[in-house]
């Protein structure tokens, strides 16, 4: 049934994508959310809530939420996580302490039912910064090689300086219009 | 009744799940193969066009159902820093593609260095392998009969699991399902050592 949906959705041409970027706290959620839409670097506040906007990237329209990632609100998560599309899932790479705690949240979330279509980038955010965990550090603090059911890309980025950004978005936006 | 039904129907439809990892170094082609090895077997797939493929840094995963069982590609980066993630693939797969960029003389010794630390790793010890001369539509890359030398060299290594070099261009698609059909049939072989993936495990 859920195919046939689609099947009909796809005629009608496409539909915004839904798109969710979490992480903890002070990752830089919402510095790529207004990298993404603006273009350039605004000065932020932890978000308390969420930030919704829309994104438009090579013709395609993408509704971006932002949600707060302090440790008392990312219980409410898991209320947006119905009909996304994909997930950005923003890591401070500088942040080694917490790390771990990032990689909890992750795996809760990739084990909720509503997200198993989800596609999911990874974002090694704050490369910027010295000292800062590489790719293949991400991959293993994360441990996403317990990840074998998803495809799933990692990117280098730095928000602040713009650097990664488009990389991660060509490929999430090739990966969704591949998806069947 | 009914889960007596669904059990019966379950069994019917279900397929046996293999999973197969394709590596090789970065630039190989491994996520073109990927792509046109579903092209060429999945009916109505819709290829991801080549220039779009990046390097990859993570996972991409391909399934496809091919003479009764399910295979399950998992597509790795290939860069050296990902290098050290292959290992944690090595005991749950049951195939490996190892992608040579026949093109590239330079990093052949690299590759082939790759591939014997890989191949030596006792996890994988009687895995079955298909080692891909890729990029044939080239005109001036090595063929087999070049490539299959050099990374027979450490034949201990391979040992006495089933093991083929074939020559394939994952650009236009030549070769692709030629191989993995011999895949198919050296896993089934192999599945009293290797059994299935069971989908309740997952």
């Amino acid at each position: 049934m859920g195919g046939l949906f689609s099947y009909f959705r796809n005629l009608l041409g496409s539909r915004e994508m839904r798109i969710l970027i979490l992480g903890l706290d002070g990752a830089g959620k919402t510095t790529i959310l207004y990298r993404l839409q603006v273009g350039e670097v605004v000065t932020t506040i932890p978000t308390i809530g969420f930030n919704v906007e829309q994104v438009t990237y090579k013709n395609l329209k993408f509704q971006v939420w932002d949600l707060g990632g302090q440790t008392s609100i990312r219980p409410y998560w898991r209320c947006y996580y119905s009909n996304t599309d994909a997930i950005i899932y923003v890591v401070d790479s500088a942040d080694k302490d917490r790390i771990g705690i990032s990689k909890d949240e992750l795996y809760y979330m990739l084990k909720e039912e509503e997200l198993q279509g989800a596609i999911l980038v990874v974002l090694a955010n704050k490369q910027d910064m010295e000292g800062c965990l590489s790719v293949a550090e991400v991959h293993q603090a994360l441990g996403l090689d317990a990840l074998k059911n998803r495809t799933f890309q990692i990117f280098k980025t730095s928000a602040v300086k713009g650097d990664g950004l488009d990389p991660a978005m060509d490929w999430l936006s090739n990966a969704l219009q591949n998806r069947k | 009744m009914y889960t007596l039904l669904s059990g019966f129907y379950k069994y019917i439809v279900q397929k046996d799940e293999f999973c197969i990892l394709i590596l090789g170094l970065d630039n190989a082609g491994k996520t073109t193969y990927l792509e046109a090895a579903k092209t060429k077997i999945t009916k109505n797939y819709k290829r991801m066009n080549p220039s779009k493929i990046t390097t990859t840094v993570g996972l991409n995963i391909g399934k496809i159902d091919i003479a009764g069982v399910r295979l399950n590609f998992w597509d790795l980066g290939g860069q050296e820093e990902l290098q050290s993630l292959w290992d944690k693939y090595y005991a749950e797969c049951h195939a490996i593609i190892y992608i040579v960029d026949s093109n590239d003389r330079e990093r052949i010794p690299e590759s082939k260095e790759t591939f014997d630390k890989m191949i030596s790793s006792e996890h994988l010890s009687g895995v079955p392998l298909l080692l891909l001369a890729n990029k044939q539509d080239i005109p001036e890359c090595m063929g087999v009969r070049e490539v299959k030398p050099i990374f027979n060299k450490n034949a201990h290594l391979i040992g006495r699991r089933d093991c083929m070099v074939m020559a394939v261009s994952a650009l236009n698609g030549d070769g692709v399902d030629e191989g993995i059909r011999w895949l198919v049939d050296c896993i089934k072989r192999n599945s009293i050592i290797r059994p299935p993936r069971n989908k309740d495990e997952m």
